[in-house]
């Protein structure tokens, strides 16, 4: 057919007078975000001058490092005991919090989401409060409620909540709004009213990604609680930074492989339960679904039929049912594994709950403290720091972040591309780097500052290199994916030829690859902004430093001031990844 | 109102209907009317309007002219709850079932009777003994009674749309709307299915307009067939001793241009290749 079609099209090409080549009309928009893409590229290499990242000064303070090894002397863990009772605590007020996110995201995200949603407004405003939870750190939030509660769970369970609620809702919304809607059709049909179209037609549909999308936070936010600690959230995290500021640094080093080895078992069991609860297979490559795969594989080959070929398989009971007897639900496996995976989350949140020790009465009691502590944070002032010294430091945060960007870019395009199944020059070797980038990935950013600090001291170093370490994880992962997604057409045809294997991967692999590279990159970008503001709370450089100090001497004036710097950077970030999405497309 | 009431009875009417989507007119001054118990037929191509019709019939659009009364009442008229009332007396079948495909058979049937509950049902137990009882003997009605406690997902087609049959019955209807509910099955669980609507119909003397793109199907089928083609109804008629080629013929004497005429002889070649 197409050849057909096509043949006179080009016999009338060829008799056409020969025009001049259509000049590929670049749009100014494209124009402009291809400099502002070059401009930044200029800045992050300025940046990663002024933090003073070069090759000797880092082998100087390895020897550094080595000689403080050698006074820390031996890795120390607190007693049995108290170390249980720390790690119930933590886990236990990360649940709490995830679980409020979960529970307040639902209506956020049903006005969010342009199906559901009542009107524009309604939405407006549900993205409004999706972007503003995101944008705020939760460890802002802990300083806030820490000082309005006091010590205790509740300033952790609130601050994990409220923060939590951004991503968990606009994932929430992003699957309401990929639902089908023949079955919310099909009860509308029936005469059911908004609510009962919304529980029987598009909740059934989203419930798995729902749960799937609360576990994932969970991760996150048991990584995240070691922040919490620095501003007096109760936990492991908090001990650990009474026992660096103590300069204990045996112990808190054995904090920090305490929450880190928390960190992958709590990984493993969220994978194990998204597998086993909503019957998704373990396909990711993080280190939980990978240690799950590996240990159901054996399991799986025996019976191959996943739940869905067993129960259509089964025939029907062998007695002839009857509407009576069909009345009770037979405890076949489905019930009895729901059952049991029910039992177990009813129990997980019982006891989370009760090991918080949640003082509800502070709920309420708490509103009279409101405004005393409102007065305090208004009106935003630098107070007794100089503005200029808060700009810097808010330049040198910015710097931090472009830097480590570059550095992770660059590290990532070489682990990425040779962790990609159609570059790597052998199988191995992929399976090397794809390890490596999971280990990486296993790390909380958090843990490898704190750890940089110990070894080359306070400042922008540590900083920038903890975050560009911890991004190769994932930014490695995220370019080996997409390049192992390029079409496979080009790399043949220029394999055909007689290219050698780098000549294919730059002339067929890496251009195919450039977009989403770039996306990714901006990704990277916006998530490092937001990280180098916190990590300046553990003395990693930039803008946090000042955050902390200021909220410790009950500075709060410049609090509010240092977080709307905060807040309009990160947005400003956000933006310009967003727009730059949208041209780049 | 109770069934078998007035067999003449008008219970379904559409008069001059027009409907607009931006610039496609999707139907065309159609007008329609269904007495008690009749099984109609509404028969032509994909995208002659016959879906658009009966999403009318439900008040799942509201057309750009003309007036719909279904039930005595005037649906272009209602909303709120006295729309969901009438939706509630209209059971309606998908040409893709649209069940929930994680829940199980049992709740997708149950789904039926929530215009008669108040408020949100979040699973199996909350909708009662009774409602359980009478969802498990709809299941029994239409044959799959032992599946009721299986995810709807792991149904076959035919059985999928065996359990819309039962959700839609479980509204206890008056009228049954049918949008291609065989065009997405094979031959032989298309045959039952047909069937058992037809057997159901008869049974509880239900109203039924079903939307086909077979003729012969339709032939042997229907009491009555009703030609649509670019949003215009185009032929009425009773199907007792009508012959398919009469439809055809009546169908070319209305066709203006030759792509019609070509539209209907590849369908006729079609069914005579089947």
């Amino acid at each position: 057919m197409t050849a057909v079609t096509e043949r006179p099209r080009t016999t009338e090409a060829h008799l056409a007078p020969r025009a001049a080549p259509p000049r590929r009309r670049a749009s100014p928009e494209r124009v402009a975000a291809v400099l502002t893409v070059v401009a930044l590229l200029v800045a992050s290499v300025v940046a990663l001058r002024s933090v003073e990242i070069d090759p000797a000064r880092m082998l100087q303070s390895w020897s550094n490092a080595e000689r403080f090894f050698g006074r820390v002397g031996a890795v120390e863990f607190p007693p049995l005991g108290e170390l249980l009772q720390l790690t119930a605590l933590t886990l236990g007020l990360v649940i709490c919090g995830t679980l409020l996110a979960a529970v307040l995201s639902v209506p956020v995200a049903v006005l969010a989401a342009s199906n559901t949603t009542p009107g524009p407004v309604w939405r407006a405003a549900a993205r409004f409060v999706t972007v503003l939870a995101r944008a705020v750190p939760d460890v802002v939030l802990a300083m806030v409620f820490v000082l309005l509660f006091s010590l205790g769970t509740l300033p952790g369970i609130l601050a994990i909540g409220l923060h939590s609620v951004g991503m968990i809702s606009k994932l929430f919304a992003d699957a309401i709004e990929q639902i089908d809607e023949g079955p919310r059709t099909a009860v509308r049909a029936a005469g059911g009213t908004r609510l009962q179209q919304f529980t029987a037609g598009v909740l059934p549909q989203v419930l798995p990604s729902w749960v799937a999308t609360v576990l994932h936070r969970n991760d996150i936010n048991l990584r995240g609680s070691v922040i919490l600690g620095y501003v007096g959230v109760v936990g492991l995290g908090m001990e650990m930074s009474f026992a660096f500021k103590s300069l204990d640094y045996g112990l808190g080093l054995g904090y920090a492989l305490v929450i880190f080895v928390l960190c992958i078992v709590m990984e493993i069991v969220s994978s194990s339960v998204r597998a086993a609860m909503l019957g998704i297979a373990p396909t990711g490559r993080g280190l939980g679904d990978r240690v799950v795969r590996r240990a159901t594989r054996r399991r799986a080959a025996g019976s191959s039929a996943g739940v869905v070929r067993e129960t259509v398989g089964r025939a029907p009971a062998a007695a002839p049912a009857s509407v009576d007897s069909m009345l009770r639900r037979p405890w076949d496996r489905t019930r009895v594994r729901n059952t049991s995976w029910g039992a177990i989350a009813v129990a997980v949140v019982v006891a989370s709950v009760l090991v918080c020790d949640v003082a509800w009465s502070d709920l309420v009691t708490v509103w009279a403290g409101v405004p005393a502590v409102a007065v305090q944070f208004w009106p935003p002032s630098f107070g007794s720091y100089e503005t200029s010294t808060m700009v810097a430091a808010m330049g040198e945060t910015i710097a931090i972040a472009l830097a480590a960007t570059l550095l992770t870019l660059v590290a990532s395009v070489v682990i990425g591309s040779l962790a990609a199944r159609n570059v790597a020059p052998s199988r191995g070797m992929r399976s090397g780097m794809r390890l490596l980038l999971v280990g990486i990935r296993g790390v909380p950013e958090v843990i490898l500052a704190i750890v940089l600090i110990v070894v080359t001291g306070l400042g922008t170093q540590a900083g920038t290199l903890a975050l560009a370490l911890g991004g190769v994880g994932l930014l490695g992962k995220l370019i080996a994916d997409s390049f192992e997604e390029v079409s496979a057409g080009p790399e043949r045809a220029l394999a055909a030829t007689g290219a050698t294997r780098l000549q294919v991967y730059a002339g067929a692999t890496l251009p195919q690859g450039t977009r989403a590279l770039v996306g990714h990159t901006f990704y990277m970008l916006d998530t490092n902004i937001r990280a180098a503001t916190l990590l300046g709370i553990v003395g990693a450089g930039g803008v946090g430093y000042y955050l902390l100090n200021a909220s410790q001497g009950s500075n709060y004036g410049a609090v509010t001031a240092i977080v709307l710097m905060i807040l309009v950077t990160v947005l400003a970030v956000e933006g310009l990844a967003m727009w730059m999405r949208k041209v780049l497309r | 109102m109770t069934p078998h009431a007035d067999p003449s009875e008008t219970v379904v009417s559409l008069e001059g209907i027009t409907k607009r989507f931006g610039e496609t007119v999707a139907l065309d001054d159609a007008s329609l009317t269904v007495r008690r118990g009749e099984v109609v037929v509404l028969l032509g191509l994909s995208g002659s309007g016959k879906s658009t019709l009966l999403r009318h019939v439900d008040g799942l659009e509201r057309p750009t002219s003309g007036t719909v009364h279904v039930l005595g009442h005037e649906v272009t008229a209602l909303t709120g709850r006295a729309l969901r009332e009438l939706r509630s007396e209209v059971g309606f079948i998908f040409q893709q079932f649209e069940l929930v495909p994680s829940l199980t058979v049992l709740e997708n049937v149950l789904t039926g009777s929530l215009a008669a509950v108040r408020g949100p049902r979040l699973c199996l137990w909350s909708y009662g003994r009774a409602a359980r009882a009478e969802a498990l003997a709809r299941l029994e009605r239409v044959g799959l009674l032992e599946r009721a406690y299986q995810r709807a997902d792991t149904l076959s087609g035919g059985q999928q749309q065996r359990v819309a049959i039962a959700r839609a019955l479980m509204q206890r209807p008056q009228v049954l709307l049918a949008d291609e509910p065989v065009a997405s099955l094979d031959p032989e669980s298309s045959d039952q299915v047909m069937a058992l609507i037809r057997e159901i119909a008869v049974d509880e003397g239900l109203t039924v307009i079903c939307s086909l793109h077979q003729v012969d199907l339709a032939l042997s089928w229907a009491d009555r067939i009703v030609g649509l083609r670019h949003g215009a109804v185009v032929l009425d008629t009773e199907t007792e001793g009508l012959s398919k080629a009469q439809v055809m013929e009546i169908y070319g004497r209305v066709a203006t241009s030759t792509d019609q005429m070509a539209a209907i002889e590849l369908e006729l070649a079609g069914d005579a290749v089947r």
